[in-house]
């Protein structure tokens, strides 16, 4: 059939060299014309119908970004020329993702597929490898929990990796979620028990990817689990050997507002529910085996051994799931607000914990007293359940993100548990006066704005100005800020300050992302293959992005995310077809395939 | 558009303001009534050109350059309150000139150039007409100083004329258009106070500091240094001058003031330069064309006027006459430039401050009328 190819692309596309793929489309048999149009808005009519009609064209093919936008001109044209409407094939190099390395290549074989009339997705199958059944999961938090069930429940292998000695990220930490205020830890604890319990689910706690090998369909992955010197199997959580441990430091869980032992269990649901040993702050372990050991001796169950390895194990997988997640801005730098500097300045991830049931303060929120150390002879700023609550309490968003000094990125959820935390404030500590300092109000999910509209109506003084000054006068600290709708100048002295923080990658982000040949984009969050089409492919083949990792997002869109992400590695696993990658199929090989194709 | 015409006078990048408020939260200056830069900034990306001409807050500002060092965006609010001073110097100035000045910086330097050959082509003119170059002073004189004290009280009223009407202008655009109430005679008198306050301490801008923790702000000093030498330099040679010309003898009870002066105008135009070369400060990372031109001819200025007078006090006469007509040639567009330029901030800072005062009070008590008399309708 006479083929007419016109390409219609309007604006640049830096990674397409049009007339490249025009020479080459010339090439093509049964090619009789190739144009090159830019025209705006439209091709002209009549001279398409010339064009036509002049070449004897049966099939026209459109090609460029968006070449469904001139569809209905060259349907008028065909039609009024007398030919095929039907024949009227698009070549759209968006659509079928021509962007990136291959992009040439991909936009030649789109083209060379719409002018034989093949569909493209039938002529560019990626696969051929065989496909590993198993899976393996990066990270143990809300996103790697629920993909890992999903993909369990399915009948699948699945190894959950997670670096800290228990599953359930951040989400754990959290006390209420927004906008509905369920309690966090009921949604989540129920799924980390159920990770837990899954023979089809192997749990790899204290352990980290440090190495990866192989292709789609068949990784070879070397993991290191760091010792946990408690056999997970034989403890019974009894707490005996965290009573006669000496040592004190920071718990990470209680993001440092609180102590723990050098022994601990991270909060009492975790999962697996066993102790562990901190390697560096155990003082048998430091000391290399000189002094205390007391918990050996307390432990009735003779489960802790101090002198445990670390230890590599080797496993094979299909698909790798990435959800490593995120963690906090350093907000020390940001000086004006006087984190460090002013004891009761928390940043987001502290008051999460300090208004939490299971928290330090059992949930009451209290300004931090001042107590003496002993061991550093000196006052310390810390929180006692005996504290006093606080009259009024600040709430500063946008603290690192949207600025171009730190994070130039929105970080999604701060505008949201922001709102959380005033509800909570009030809840709680109902006299109290709590003060948002907002600069755009982003409540954009489902029942976000109504819940925006809530704490409003609740007494929350929402002012929309930004606070870029803290200021510390006789113990009382003062906010200043500008109420923009009020056209006023504002000064208010509250007790606790809390700033909502911006989220950054988590520290392992880069080096996986070498390990794994993972794009990172400007931000350093993992590169998806496309936002709108493929959010969570990455452009290796057989390896996923959930969650964190990729872009800020709250808790929906991170179990939505998960859940797509298990669908997508069980359709690797049931399709038969093996596993491969778009950008692994070459230009001869879909030419190939599509003449096959037009050949029947 | 409007915020196109501001990028020529320096405002490059207020179109990246988001509205956060952080300048006006760490501004020292921002106060109730008057709250910038993030207010301006408003009023610029919205192009209220007319509402913008009537505020006075641009002049408030003495750039510190803490909003822009805070500034989520880098939309540098300092600079666009400077962008707004320039702007505001041209709109003041009813014959257009300044404008172009602003804006070009070609034409500004022809014109200056213009000016000081017209000037020189005249003052060798006059001076071999009547007299010999060797001479300096007295009788045969190459530029007799009574000569010299015409000249400049002619250039003076030429000056006065401009400045005074651009002030009158600028009254009637802050305190007619700009005040939507009632201003009560007696409260410019009572204020009145507030204008030589203003302009012998420039005690707001020694204000800027107070956020940080330098005991004496070096800008604010040197600025008042070059400052009062320059009001006393005029002033010594508006007045003074035919004992100031005299000599090859010291005349102390002139001349004391002539040298403080001159140490004060000196230590401030180095420094000043030296900044803008260095821009370790935030308020001197941008340089707009007027402001160099500002900072160099006033060197040229001060370092000729030292040079004639240490000719004619070691004997050298010749030298003397040349370096004078030198220093005449920049002397003479540059007072001509004043009320043009940047630096006819000397009288409209001092004359903000003053109309602020008044607007506040007016404003204070037009909110306690409001509220002390309800206004019942039935």
């Amino acid at each position: 059939m006479r083929t007419g190819v016109f390409f219609c692309q309007t604006g640049d596309n830096r990674n397409l060299n049009i007339d490249a793929i025009a020479k080459y489309s010339a090439n093509l048999p049964d090619v009789e014309t190739v144009q090159i149009l830019r025209l705006k808005p439209l091709p002209d009519l009549v001279f398409l119908r010339e064009q036509i009609i002049t070449h004897k064209l049966g099939r026209i093919v459109i090609a460029g970004d968006i070449p469904g936008y001139y569809k209905p001109v060259f349907t008028r044209a065909m039609a009024m020329a007398g030919g095929d409407t039907d024949e009227i094939h698009l070549a759209s190099f968006q659509e079928h993702g021509a962007k990136g390395e291959n992009a040439m290549d991909r936009a030649k074989a789109i083209v060379a597929c719409a002018t034989m009339g093949v569909p493209f997705p039938l002529a560019a199958i990626p696969g051929g490898n065989p496909v590993n059944h198993a899976t393996l999961i990066i990270g143990g938090g809300i996103a790697g929990i629920q993909s890992a069930l999903e993909i369990a429940n399915a009948g699948k292998q699945v190894f959950l990796v997670e670096q800290t000695g228990t599953i359930g990220g951040h989400m754990a930490m959290f006390d209420k979620t927004f906008p509905t205020l369920d309690c966090a830890a009921c949604i989540l604890t129920p799924k980390m028990v159920s990770v837990g319990q899954h023979e089809m689910i192997r749990l790899l706690t204290r352990s980290k990817v440090v190495a990866v090998s192989g292709k789609p369909g068949s990784y070879r992955v070397k993991i290191r689990q760091s010792a946990r010197f408690v056999d997970i199997n034989a403890c019974v959580a009894c707490n005996q050997c965290a009573e006669v441990c000496p040592v004190r430091v920071k718990s990470e869980f209680d993001a440092g507002i609180s102590l723990r032992k050098a022994i601990y269990i991270p909060f009492p649901q975790a999962v697996p529910n066993a102790y562990l040993v901190d390697e560096k702050s155990c003082s048998y372990i430091l000391s290399e085996g000189k002094k205390c050991g007391v918990c050996v001796k307390k432990c009735p169950k003779e489960c802790i051994n101090l002198n445990e390895k670390d230890h590599i194990t080797d496993i094979e997988v299909g698909n790798i799931i990435l959800a490593t997640g995120y963690e906090l801005l350093d907000v020390s730098p940001i000086e004006q607000y006087g984190y460090g500097t002013f004891p009761n300045v928390l940043t987001s991830i502290e008051f999460e914990r300090l208004t939490n049931a299971s928290g330090t303060t059992g949930g009451r929120i209290v300004t931090k007293t001042k107590q003496f150390n002993r061991k550093l002879n000196k006052d310390e700023w810390v929180f006692s359940p005996e504290g006093v609550p606080p009259r009024s309490v600040a709430l500063i968003h946008c603290v690192g993100s949207r600025n171009k000094k730190y994070n130039a990125y929105c970080s999604r959820v701060c505008c949201m548990y922001s709102l959380k935390f005033a509800h909570l404030i009030k809840e709680k500590v109902p006299n109290a006066n709590v003060y948002e300092f907002y600069i755009d109000m982003r409540a954009f999910g489902k029942g976000y704005e109504e819940f925006a509209e809530r704490i409003k109506q609740e007494g929350t003084f929402v002012v929309r100005g930004h606070s870029a000054s803290v200021t510390m006068v006789d113990g009382q600290m003062a906010v200043r800020g500008e109420d923009i709708f009020n056209d006023r100048l504002v000064e208010f002295k509250v007790d606790i300050i809390v700033l909502a923080v911006g989220l950054i990658p988590s520290p392992g982000t880069e080096e996986l992302s070498r390990m794994l040949g993972i794009q990172r984009d400007t931000d350093g969050w993992f590169s998806e293959l496309d936002y709108n089409g493929s959010p969570t492919d990455t452009d290796r083949g057989g390896i996923f992005v959930a969650g964190m990792c990729q872009a800020p997002k709250d808790i929906p869109d991170t179990v939505a995310q998960a859940s797509a992400v298990a669908a997508g590695v069980l359709g690797s696993l049931t399709s038969g077809k093996g596993i491969g990658h778009m950008s692994s199929v070459t230009l001869s090989e879909i030419e190939a395939r599509a003449k096959t194709i037009h050949t029947i | 558009m409007f915020i196109d015409e501001l990028d020529r006078f320096g405002a490059e990048d207020v179109q990246l303001c988001y509205q956060c408020g952080d300048c006006s939260t760490v501004c020292p200056h921002a106060d109730e009534v008057y709250k910038f830069p993030r207010k301006s900034m408003r009023l610029l990306q919205m192009g209220l050109e007319q509402k913008l001409e009537t505020t006075l807050e641009p002049w408030l500002c003495y750039y510190c350059g803490q909003c822009s060092e805070q500034c989520p965006r880098d939309a540098d609010p300092g600079e666009t309150m400077m962008s707004l001073r320039r702007w505001l110097i041209s709109r003041y100035d009813f014959t257009g000139i300044s404008r172009m000045f602003f804006k070009s910086r070609i034409t500004e330097v022809l014109a200056i150039i213009a000016v000081a050959l017209l000037t020189g082509a005249f003052l060798i003119y006059y001076g071999l007409s009547g007299g010999s170059i060797s001479i300096y002073d007295g009788e045969g004189a190459f530029l007799p100083s009574t000569f010299i004290h015409r000249f400049d009280l002619t250039i003076g009223a030429i000056l006065l004329v401009f400045l005074v009407l651009n002030a009158i202008h600028m009254w009637y655009l802050v305190m007619i258009k700009g005040t939507p109430f009632n201003v009560p005679w007696w409260l410019y008198l009572k204020e009145l106070y507030q204008l030589p306050w203003h302009f012998f301490t420039q005690k707001r801008y020694a204000d800027c500091e107070k956020k940080r923790e330098h005991k004496v702000y070096m800008p604010w000093l040197l600025h008042l240094g070059l400052m009062l030498g320059y009001v006393t330099m005029l002033l010594l040679v508006m007045v003074f001058i035919e004992q100031l010309q005299a000599g090859p003898a010291i005349l102390w009870r002139v001349h004391i003031f002539g040298y403080l002066a001159s140490v004060g105008l000196i230590a401030g135009t180095i420094y000043f330069i030296r900044s803008r070369f260095k821009k370790h400060y935030i308020q001197y990372k941008k340089s707009h064309g007027t402001d160099w031109v500002f900072v160099t001819l006033l060197f040229i200025i001060v370092v000729t006027g030292i040079a004639q007078h240490v000719f004619h006090r070691t004997g050298l006469y010749e030298p003397a006459n040349i370096t004078y007509v030198i220093h005449l040639m920049s002397v003479v567009p540059w007072l001509l430039r004043m009320p043009f330029s940047k630096w006819a901030h000397l009288i409209y800072r001092p004359l903000a401050m003053y109309f602020s005062a008044v607007r506040r009070e007016a404003l204070m008590r037009q909110v306690s009328i409001l509220n002390s008399y309800p206004v019942v309708v039935k």
